[in-house]
């Protein structure tokens, strides 16, 4: 797989070339034979990539996005593919959200980007574009009219059940899904019933918790990306500011920094989240706006020392314009460690919305792994189903994204090890 | 020195008044904002609703634009300022007028006597909890450090990476649903600090015989001093099977006090039990194996000694306190432990290959001498910065831990002041919150003074 | 019977891909008294046999394979020389040795008498040798010195360990003798003083007064005055030598420095990839070299380059098509830079308010004219100014007041936009290989993007191909255009940044102590480099180093800077031969130089 994938990656042909008879003057022709120079990127990733906690960690956030991406797919309530007398049709398909065809194609054009033969900055561009229409589309969805319900007693019944053959999801339930027509709903332990296979059990209002533990993937991962560029953006731009104009304009960034720092972080989120309503997008926006104060006070400190360094010096000294100092030699020089921050940045991003949801000022519909672990504390009896499979998920999130983070970090440089703090 | 301290200390008041108005600012901006509609509550004939918005505009004063509320606010907390009369208009200007918090909406009391409640249970737990998060760091991180790249180093390192990333809410949920439940095991309290009953009880615990206390202290001694011994048996393998034996043996009279015997109980709590106090005796870092399995052995030993006590007896309030406070005081300090033992841990390998340090061995000091006499002192410097964010914390609380053992401290006076959008109360913890980081800030920018001749402020 | 005997010692790192030989087979010996000096370049493996004399390294990181060293006269007591412990560890030792006997060789003979091996010593006796029999002094005085203890104490705690029946009266008259000794001004005060609060001069005096507070028989000297300005190293020397001939000790000194060598030495040993190709009498050493290194090595001395500097030119271009003669270019005076009444001051900001209450003056009203075609050079130690000025001339850092003239237009009115359109014609090359380039970025990019800003060269083809020819002329190959920094060495590092230099064909380049970093013969190779492409190019240079050897070898006017200012300027033979100035002449008298029959 991987050398499959090596292959596609091979980065595209220098279009200029020095005329290569002048080589054969110099140098005998064994040594001139031009390997492909590996980047200090290259490096970096190959060494942070050599661990096995890394590996492990990268597995279990694959698996995260492969369930993300298809969680209508793997766990609902109608059939994938059907044939009612003789007619072939795609239940699934036809009730699939706006939301559902925006993460999918975005999937499929990420996948597909990232596999064909371009250059680095055309994807780089490619994925720019298509995050406009997904952001349209997600705005478009935000403001639209919600579909009518679906009733999912519906496709335990007639035209469904007399279908020639049918082929169900991996799970058939739909996270929504409460079972109302069996009337026995309820509490159900893993395995217990015999005529329903729930693989994790049910929750008290009978809906299937893995089921629910797949949809709310989703939201895991989208709001720890989201809320986490959110945050490293302001905290570039502010820090980036800081650090390279110094003078009154780091004295009054400075003080922003202590506002943000001085106000804990989780009462900070509760405050906005208490104040501003409680939907998916507005929690992301909330856990960016409130976690940017670390980047900026990393970026600054970077800034600050990268100013000084010689190339940077030399770049000045050559008349670049600002432009080129600041993006090609000063930035990408500062934004490895940062990106180590990131990883950090989304496990605690993750936690955070865990956090408020777990408090009950999380989503009020959507279920996400704070809110059934909340459940779980709510509910009059201990279901340990309910605590350990929602619980667990945070938990190896958590770990992933944080073993990553420190492999990165190990690889760019150990003794940024000190600097991780101890976070909520 | 002085004019360091002034000028820091002037630089906090811009820095607090921007706390108080972005916290405002979210308030009044937020849709909704702070209107009386979000108190008053409840099904109301229309006109009883609409008297009980205007006394609640008239005496919070709420029906003004917001900068007003603002500096309104503001003039009361002040120590100095000017002073107001009934209708909100300005009388006079004091310096002596002292500060007020304001009233509680949601309570009705005024915001400081609301405080003094709470505080004291948050810095009790506070109080217990940061010293065991700091020995626990202390001795994990300096022996990882001094092995460091070693099968210990190594291990705890995931182990600790593992133990930070457990969302405390999992930790909490799981130790209260297992530990302290009818359906498994129920060995501690459920909610609270204190069980109603203990008020009444002397404060120190006390048997009703002699025969009995001698039995308790007894057994948890012998237990102890068993498990010491093992612990510190020469052979690994012997040391690992008798310790899994011993472990075996607790676990099964686990599983017989369990709520609902079933076989998975009775295969699972055994293997389980077995191999964890197996492992305990694995360790091959001495003390911490003494310590596990020490500890191991005062717990089973106290249990069984109490299973045979004649006469039963009477808790009193310290220990009735310490058996609320159990669970509690695990959730809040695993992860802060396993954070604090990683910077512990760094810190003291980089000042380990720090020049110094070699220059000490080359004077003939031991490896031993080196670590604890040379760079311990210098790793340390780092958690002054730490230490700085202690303050706040002692008295913020731990929102979840305290919303998940019902436990009222500050942590859930915040929930529910943000929850009842109690304006006064809201800004009064930010107030008291900032006011404590930054002071924290100050404090541990003054002991770097002292710690590390190098620092010095003009 | 010599004091230390080294014998086919072998150290071997141990690193996660494989074992490194860091030390491969060096024998020698030091007897009371005597001086030897380890010289090599940097990873020939000299510090690393400094070490394993000690056994200093962290746990587990190295092995010896093969070696011996015996120290005469160990002054440990029978009863800890034979305990268990130390069997034990000495019969491990020896199966050890087996299970590689394939290294040894004949030489080894039977141990001398009445001395320990040290290599068979546990820990815990290795202990009792360190600071007591065998003191060791490190190159970094101020990371060495642990900062959060007072001298005294730090001083004090060797004594504590080998000497523990002492008083504390007794200690620290001890303590302020040796600080006597050391010759530290004002022992009695400085007994309280934390390491930062002394000069990098007075922390070495600590570090060689912690050292002998036991009277050791042995003292390991690793580049002690590496770090140090050259007045400072020679009183540090002289101080060494006088303690040496009062106390009888024996020396193991390590450097690079030959200067440094001819100075302190009785025997010298020279050392290449971790093996001791020569080792002699100094005379012998210096002055009839026998292995190839060695010659290399001496000849790249800048005391020995000047010999044959005129050679070197002629020699590498006997013929150039289209270069400027030097000796014309000399003969037409005509300044490029004019420098006048240039001050740079740092404010220093104190108080409640934070006003400015004094100045820190890095430069304080310079004039200096630099002219066409010339390499002058600015000299001075560590602070005085001498990179800030050079910084200010390009504009790198704004003076505060006065001007820079530059085909006199005057720079310090221009605006940053204006300025850009001149800064092709002055550029500056830096003294850190590790930082000078940028990581992330093809060394043709690094080369190409300045041209393509200024207009230089009509496409990128044409751009490439300058910075390729570029490359050659700094003695690089094209294809490295298609390298990233990391994949090069420190010289070829500090190549390529005079390659980014030139490619804007600067009439001015400012060298920032460019050599500094580098092995001598990397350095020669470099200074021979700057003078063949002055030949070629016309170029004005403004070399900035404390190394004196360096501006008799390269420059045709010298300039001495010190506390801002400058104190001496005329041509390199009138400064360097018969200085005027007291500080000039303090300076050039400190410097160690190869003295030559």
């Amino acid at each position: 797989m991987t050398s499959f994938l090596k292959r596609w990656h091979k980065q595209a042909p220098k279009k200029i070339k020095i005329n290569r008879p002048e080589f054969s003057k110099q140098e005998p022709v064994a040594a001139q034979k031009v390997e492909k120079p590996e980047t200090l990127t290259q490096r970096v990733m190959k060494k942070a990539l050599s661990g096995i906690g890394v590996k492990f960690g990268l597995v279990w956030v694959g698996i995260l996005v492969i369930a993300a991406v298809f969680a209508p797919f793997l766990a609902n309530s109608m059939p994938l593919v059907m044939s009612l007398h003789g007619q072939i049709s795609f239940p699934v398909v036809h009730y699939l959200t706006l939301e559902d065809w925006v993460v999918l194609s975005a999937f499929g054009v990420m996948v597909l980007v990232w596999l064909l033969p371009i250059r680095h900055h055309i994807r780089v561009a490619l994925v720019l574009l298509l995050t406009i229409p997904a952001i349209v589309g997600l705005l478009v969805h935000w403001k639209m009219p919600p579909k009518p319900l679906v009733i999912y007693d519906d496709f335990r019944q007639a035209p469904y059940t007399q279908a020639d053959w049918r082929i169900m999801p991996p799970i058939p339930y739909a996270p929504k899904d409460y079972l109302r027509d069996y009337g026995d709903t309820g509490l159900e332990a893993p395995l217990a019933a015999q005529e329903r296979t729930h693989l994790m059990g049910t929750e008290e209002n009978g809906a299937d918790v893995f089921s629910r533990m797949i949809h709310a993937s989703r939201i895991a991962l989208s709001i720890g990306i989201v809320a986490t560029s959110i945050s490293m953006v302001i905290g570039i731009i502010i820090g980036g500011l800081m650090g390279y104009f110094a003078g009154w304009v780091d004295m009054l960034g400075m003080r922003l920094l202590e506002i943000f720092e001085a106000i804990p972080t989780l009462f900070l989120l509760l405050t906005f989240v208490a104040f501003f309503g409680r939907s998916l997008y507005m929690m992301m926006i909330i856990i960016g706006v409130t976690s940017w104060s670390g980047y900026a006070r990393y970026i600054r400190a970077e800034f600050l020392k990268l100013r000084k360094q010689d190339y940077v010096q030399a770049a000045v000294a050559s008349g670049l314009p600002l432009s080129s100092i600041l993006f090609r030699h000063m930035l990408p020089n500062g934004v490895a460690p940062l990106l180590v921050a990131a990883s950090f940045g989304v496990a605690s991003a993750i936690l955070a919305e865990a956090t408020l949801s777990f408090l009950g000022l999380g989503l009020v519909d959507e279920p996400s792994w704070g809110q059934m672990l909340d459940q779980a504390v709510k509910s009059s009896t201990f279901n340990w189903w309910m605590a350990v499979f929602p619980g667990g998920a945070i938990f190896m999130t958590v770990f992933a994204y944080n073993l990553i983070g420190e492999s990165f970090r190990d690889a760019i440089d150990p003794k940024m090890s000190r600097r991780a703090g101890v976070s909520a | 020195m002085l004019t360091y301290l002034m000028r820091r200390i002037l630089l906090m008041i811009p820095t607090l008044l921007g706390i108080t108005m972005v916290v405002f600012a979210v308030m009044a901006l937020s849709p909704g904002g702070i209107s009386p509609q979000s108190l008053v509550d409840g099904a109301m004939k229309p006109n009883q609703r609409q008297a009980l918005m205007d006394y609640y505009n008239k005496r919070y004063g709420l029906d003004d634009p917001a900068p007003v509320q603002y500096l309104r606010w503001l003039n009361n907390v002040s120590p100095i300022g000017f002073t107001t009369n009934e209708k909100h208009e300005i009388t006079d200007f004091s310096l002596t007028k002292g500060s007020d918090l304001g009233t509680s909406f949601a309570y009705g009391r005024p915001v400081s006597e609301v405080l003094a409640e709470r505080i004291p249970i948050t810095l009790l737990l506070n109080v217990l909890t940061i010293p065991l998060i700091y020995i626990v760091a202390i001795v994990m991180g300096v022996k990882a450090a001094s092995e460091s790249g070693s099968r210990f180093d190594v291990s705890s390192n995931i182990a600790m990476l593992a133990l930070w990333s457990i969302p405390t809410m999992l930790a909490g949920v799981l130790l209260l649903g297992f530990f302290a439940n009818v359906q498994h095991w129920q060995w501690f309290p459920t909610a609270g600090i204190g069980s109603r009953a203990a008020q009444d009880m002397p404060y120190m615990p006390h048997w009703n015989s002699i025969q009995d206390a001698l039995k308790f202290f007894g057994g948890m001694i012998a237990g102890t001093l068993l498990m010491v011994w093992l612990s510190r048996w020469p052979e690994s393998k012997i040391r690992i099977v008798i310790a899994a034996l011993f472990g075996l043996v607790a676990s099964v009279a686990m599983a017989q006090d369990h709520g609902q015997q079933s076989i998975a109980v009775w295969v699972l709590i055994p293997l389980l039990g077995m191999l964890s106090v197996g492992g305990l005796a694995a360790i091959n870092y001495t003390p911490l194996r003494v310590l596990g399995l020490g500890t191991f052995g005062l717990i089973v030993g106290g249990a069984l000694a109490y299973q045979t006590l004649d006469q039963g007896f009477v808790r009193g309030f310290l220990m009735d306190r310490a058996w609320h406070l159990v669970l509690p005081i695990i959730c809040m300090s695993y992860g802060g432990s396993a954070a604090l033992t990683k910077i512990i841990r760094s810190s003291v390998l980089e000042n380990l290959n720090a020049d110094y340090a070699r220059t000490a061995r080359a004077k003939g000091l031991s490896q031993k001498e080196v670590l604890w006499g040379h760079v311990f002192r210098n790793s340390l410097l780092p958690l002054i910065t730490i230490i700085a964010g202690l303050l706040p914390s002692l008295l913020a609380g731990s929102l979840i831990v305290e919303n998940i053992f019902s436990i009222n401290g500050m942590g859930q006076l915040a929930v529910e002041a943000v929850k009842n959008r109690d304006r006064e109360l809201v800004l009064s913890i930010t107030l008291i919150s900032g006011f404590l980081t930054l002071i924290g800030y100050l404090i541990a920018d003054i002991l770097y003074t002292f710690a590390d001749p190098r620092v010095a402020y003009d | 019977m010599s004091l230390l005997d080294v014998r086919n010692l072998r150290t071997y790192i141990n690193t996660h891909t494989g074992s490194v030989q860091a030390v491969d087979g060096v024998s020698f010996k030091i007897n009371q008294g005597e001086t030897l000096c380890l010289v090599g370049e940097s990873g020939s493996g000299k510090s690393i046999t400094a070490l394993s004399i000690l056994q200093l390294f962290p746990k587990g990181l190295v092995s010896h394979p093969t070696g011996e060293i015996w120290l005469q006269g160990s002054g440990l007591l029978p009863e800890v020389l034979h305990s268990p412990k130390a069997d034990l560890a000495a019969k491990r030792l020896s199966y050890a040795k087996r299970a590689v006997s394939y290294y040894r060789d004949e030489s080894e003979s039977t141990p001398p008498e009445d001395s320990v091996n040290l290599l068979q010593l546990s820990e815990e006796q290795l202990e009792q040798v360190r600071g007591d029999q065998i003191a060791m002094i490190f190159q970094e005085p101020m990371t060495s010195l642990n900062p959060v203890f007072t001298i005294g104490d730090q001083i004090a705690e060797a004594l504590s360990i080998h000497e523990p029946e002492l008083t504390a009266a007794e200690q620290e008259s001890r303590v302020l003798q040796v600080l006597d000794q050391v010759q530290l001004p004002n022992p009695r005060e400085r007994i309280h003083a934390f390491p930062h609060q002394l000069s990098g001069g007075q922390r070495q005096r600590v570090m060689i007064a912690m050292a002998l507070i036991c009277k050791p028989r042995l003292l390991i000297a690793d580049e002690p005055t590496t770090a140090l300005d050259v007045t400072v190293q020679a009183e540090i020397l002289k101080l060494m030598r006088k303690l040496q001939e009062e106390t009888g000790m024996g020396m193991l000194f390590i450097t690079h420095d030959f200067g440094v060598v001819a100075e302190m030495a009785h025997q010298v040993g020279v050392m290449q990839h971790g093996r001791l190709v020569e080792l002699g009498a100094k005379d012998q050493v210096l002055n009839h070299p026998q292995h190839h290194y060695t010659k290399q090595l001496l000849a790249a001395v800048p005391d020995n380059l000047i010999k044959q500097k005129s050679v070197v030119v002629e020699f590498k271009r006997p013929a150039l098509d289209g270069s400027i003669d030097l000796k014309k270019a000399a003969n037409q005076p005509e300044p490029l830079i004019q420098v006048r009444e240039l001050s740079v001051w740092f404010p220093v900001k104190k108080g409640l308010w934070r006003r400015t209450v004094d100045h820190i003056k890095a430069v304080d009203k310079v004039s200096l004219t630099v002219e066409a075609g010339k390499i002058v050079a600015l000299v001075g130690e560590s602070g005085c100014g001498k990179t800030t000025l050079g910084r200010a001339i390009i504009q790198l850092e704004r003076p505060t007041a006065g001007q820079v003239l530059l085909e006199s237009t005057d720079l310090t009115q221009l605006s940053q936009s204006q300025l850009r359109q001149w800064r092709p014609k002055m550029q500056i090359a830096f003294q850190d290989p590790q930082s000078s380039l940028n990581p992330r970025l093809l060394v043709e990019t690094t080369l190409t993007e300045p041209m393509k800003v200024h207009g230089i060269g009509h496409d990128q083809e044409e751009r490439i191909e300058k910075a390729a020819q570029i490359l050659e002329q700094v003695q690089l190959k094209r294809e490295y255009l298609w390298r990233y920094p990391h994949e090069f060495s420190g010289g070829q590092k500090q190549r390529i940044g005079l390659a980014r230099a030139l490619v804007l064909n600067p009439r001015f380049i400012v060298c920032d102590e460019i050599t500094s970093a580098l092995d001598v013969s990397v350095q020669a190779e470099i200074l021979e480099l700057l003078l063949e492409i002055r030949a070629q190019q016309n170029l004005t240079l403004l070399f900035i180093t404390h190394n004196i050897g360096v501006v008799e070898y390269l420059s045709d006017e010298t300039v001495v800077m010190y506390k801002g200012q400058i104190v001496e300027q005329g041509s390199t033979d009138q400064v360097c031969h018969r200085p005027e100035h007291p500080y000039t002449q303090k300076l050039l008298a400190a410097v160690p130089r190869l003295k030559f029959a």
